[in-house]
């Protein structure tokens, strides 16, 4: 069969369906050869993801012990009702959200304070001030954690020896009730690379146009920081917030290596996850770590979900492109 | 195309196969993952054990026992080696076991047999295991009794006392003895003699207790009191200051008195004070007075005294004080003989000796460790776990003390076992210090087994975290919580 087209005519060997036709066959076709590529990918997800938590959810509702010699029994929502009697459980709820209130604006202000800085005209090297501010974040966390724990030693840190030259007793900084929050979040600092490079590519994607415009109705730096490049940048903001809200439920890591997992000092450090880990692993209260597990996930999506609630209040799009 | 779908359907269908098989057929398989993931060494054991498991599976002329290691010692490359000569010296004599070994890391073999225990794919024999380690499994192995009488093994070379210390709380026979670790107390003979310090003494009384320093101006009787007064001559700020004179500086200590090396756990040190039982009949928590008293006393040694590192002190120095030549008195077991010289580092650990346990209220208590095997009562075969276990206990118990560093519990290879240690520290150290010490033996068990062992140790461990690192803790108050604490743990895992 022959097509007219604008630059001559086209034969075809076979009937030509619709052009309708003809794209929507092909776009199934190559959905189906795209879903074929990716079935490893979702083969796994519903053996390693899917399966186990539904799994999970089963264990919750039963007296699941590793080591237990007697039969599992579905015990309904006793795990449920312990997880709100469980004094363990609010517990470590409060060291989470203690720790959470204190770590949250500094994992969002800190790297955006850093990449404003970093994105400055008048500073000399930024590529370099750039590569070293990042570079720790590709040093494996549990090294730096336990330099850390070195460093800041109340007996042999050299914190405590610097802080001794100008006549301060320092704390004993990890086994202190107080100051082991900031000196955790201070350890957190190491990691705020990731987000530093977010930000600067953000606010490196500010339309000049807008600080022009600022300029010329005479705006301070502030003023352009604040009603310019923060508003355009809050979608960043958003995603950064979303992503450090969900690394403190998950807050695991950093005590676990500095402590052993013990919960030192007093408990200060028994976060959720701690506590999840204990039971289900030292313990191996399976039935009841389900229950934690699906708590903090329950608990994770509703608060994700009120943020992505409040973002219509204080989250701009209309700037990107 | 077809074909393309054909090819994929057939391997997202293998994958799903492969991951859901039953248990039944891939029981192997799947400890051979985990096995896989941890040491180098548990590869090449397991590969071993996947290829023993088809021959047997399928011929059915042996049948394969599995020998679960990790839950304590064994998990050493020079250990590994020593274990597979015994394995493949065993299954060379046998026409009917096959010995397999899992050899799985010590961080993860508490979950790892967790794991295939819940999965019905429990191992035959597990150990070497100490009381601490198999009592998280309470309730799960096999009475042996019945096996022994059956059999008609030998049991004569061990002591009594020893085959009645394998007995569960309920009376069943759990193990048969292997390795026992007794304590003593380790002391510094360099820092003795730059203090001018008679050494301990090295013999106890027919009573148990000794006299320290006869003849000297320091003479007195072996007890805690003598210990915390000559730790505080030992214990030297960075200065030089010792910690009798008011001038010391605890937070600028460089050298310590005393400490409980390895032996930290409060139930652990508290029992050298004497020993007890946590739990009283009726089910409730009930801490031992001695060892609340060894508490504070201990809290006061850091603190006050200084005489005793506390966790800061610890993490700056690494947790093993002794082999840095900074710590004069060390009461722990005979396992620390694994740690004081290193090799690889050229640390010799020529600078001690062994002395005799002090006396409290006028008695002495060396806690006693001891390790052996067990099998789980899920075994399919227990007639051949049992010879496979004997075989560990008896002919094979040399080669593998040797390699744990345990004391055996048959008298009878004492001797070559000691020549070992001689040869690793040269300097002439009175073994039978430590060997004497297994008369005043913990009865009970700092480690006999409560409801809720993991619970327990972890409420405790919280009490001495507390301890290590509150100099402003009231310990009476604390151990009032903890006991509280205590309490509904036993009562939430009463069987």
């Amino acid at each position: 069969m022959t097509v007219e087209t604008g630059k001559g005519a086209i034969d075809y060997p076979i009937a030509p369906t619709s052009p309708k036709a003809l794209k929507g066959g092909l776009a199934a076709r190559q959905g189906r050869v795209g879903l074929w590529f990716v079935m490893p990918w979702i083969v796994g997800f519903f053996l390693w993801y899917a399966i186990p938590m539904v799994a999970s959810l089963w264990f919750s509702f039963t007296d699941f012990n590793l080591v237990s010699n007697q039969p599992t029994e579905f015990i309904w929502f006793d795990n449920w009702r312990r997880l709100f009697t469980d004094p363990a459980v609010r517990q470590s709820a409060m060291v989470t959200i203690k720790f959470g209130a204190l770590a949250l604006p500094v994992a969002i202000f800190f790297p955006m304070a850093l990449a404003y800085l970093l994105v400055s005209k008048s500073l000399k090297a930024r590529e370099t001030f750039r590569a070293l501010f990042f570079m720790p974040s590709i040093i494996p966390f549990v090294a730096a954690v336990l330099i850390f724990g070195g460093i800041m030693n109340g007996q042999i840190g050299w914190v405590n020896k610097m802080l001794a030259v100008v006549g301060i007793d320092g704390p004993s900084w990890f086994l202190d009730e107080f100051w082991v929050y900031p000196s955790l979040v201070f350890i957190g600092l190491w990691g705020v690379g990731n987000a530093m490079i977010i930000f600067i590519a953000s606010m490196n994607a500010v339309p000049s146009s807008l600080y022009d415009a600022a300029r010329i109705d005479g705006a301070s730096e502030w003023q352009m920081f604040r009603h310019v490049t923060f508003p355009v940048i809050t979608p960043i903001i958003f995603y950064n917030l979303v992503i450090a809200l969900i690394g403190i439920f998950n807050y695991f890591l950093v005590p676990f290596v500095l402590n052993n997992g013990s919960g030192d000092p007093g408990g200060a450090t028994l976060f959720y996850a701690l506590y999840f880990f204990r039971q289900g692993f030292q313990f191996f209260n399976m039935g009841y770590a389900a229950t934690l597990a699906w708590a903090l996930f329950i608990v994770a999506v509703a608060i994700t979900g009120l943020l992505f609630w409040s973002a219509k209040y204080w989250v701009h799009y209309e700037y990107e492109r | 195309m077809r074909r393309w779908k054909s090819v994929a359907v057939v391997v997202a269908l293998l994958m799903i196969i492969a991951a859901c098989g039953d248990s039944g057929g891939s029981e192997e398989t799947t400890t051979t993952d985990g096995a896989t993931d941890t040491t180098e060494g548990s590869t090449e054991t397991t590969e071993g054990s996947t290829d023993t498991t088809a021959d047997s599976g399928a011929s059915g002329d042996k049948v394969t026992v599995r020998w679960f290691i990790g839950l304590g010692a064994g998990g050493q490359p020079e250990q590994e080696a020593a274990q597979r000569e015994v394995v493949e010296e065993f299954n060379s004599s046998q026409d009917e076991i096959e010995l397999v070994i899992e050899i799985v890391e010590n961080d993860v073999a508490y979950e790892t047999l967790a794991t295939q225990i819940a999965s019905g794919n429990a191992p035959d024999i597990i150990g070497p295991v100490g009381r601490d380690g198999s009592n998280e499994y309470a309730g799960l192995y096999l009475d042996i009794e019945p096996l022994v009488d059956a059999t008609g093994v030998d049991t004569s070379m061990w002591e009594d006392a020893a085959i009645e210390n394998q007995r569960e709380s309920d009376g069943t026979l759990v193990g048969l003895p292997f390795a026992s670790y007794p304590s003593a107390l380790y002391y510094n003979r360099d820092l003795f003699d730059e203090a001018g310090l008679p050494y301990p003494p090295q013999e106890y009384g027919p009573d148990g207790t000794a006299t320290y320093g006869e003849g000297t101006e320091f003479e007195g009787p072996w007890d805690y009191d003598k210990v915390t007064e000559i730790a505080q001559i030992l214990t030297v700020d960075g200065n030089g200051v010792d910690a009798t004179d008011a001038s010391f500086d605890r937070s600028n200590t460089v050298q310590w008195g005393f400490h409980w090396q390895w032996t930290t756990r409060i139930f652990q040190n508290g029992a050298y004070w004497g020993a007890g039982y946590p739990m009283a009949d009726d089910g409730t928590a009930d801490i031992p007075a001695v060892w609340e008293d060894e508490w504070d006393w201990w809290h006061d040694a850091i603190w006050d005294l200084g005489i005793s590192p506390s966790q800061e002190q610890m993490d700056a120095v690494g947790d093993n004080v002794f082999q840095t030549g900074n710590l004069a008195m060390a009461a722990t077991h005979l396992w620390y003989t694994c740690c004081i010289a290193d090799d690889a580092n050229g640390i010799t650990g020529d600078f001690w000796d062994l002395a005799v346990l002090p006396a409290h209220d006028g008695a002495v208590t060396a806690n006693m460790h001891a390790d052996t095997f067990r099998i789980l009562a899920s075994t399919e075969h227990p007639e051949e776990a049992f010879t496979t276990m004997y075989y560990l206990l008896t002919d094979a118990a040399l080669p593998l003390l040797q390699a744990y560093g345990g004391a055996p519990a048959d008298p009878a290879l004492t001797d070559a076992y000691l020549a070992g240690l001689d040869e690793r520290y040269p300097q002439g150290v009175n073994w039978q210090v430590a060997l004497d010490g297994a008369a005043f033996a913990d009865d009970p068990s700092h480690e006999a087994a409560v409801p809720g062992w993991g619970e327990y140790k972890v409420r405790l461990g919280e009490l001495e975290s507390a301890i290590l690192s509150d100099a402003e803790l009231d310990v009476d108050a604390a151990i009032a919580d903890a006991e509280s604490d205590l309490t509904i743990i036993f009562e939430e895992n009463a069987e």
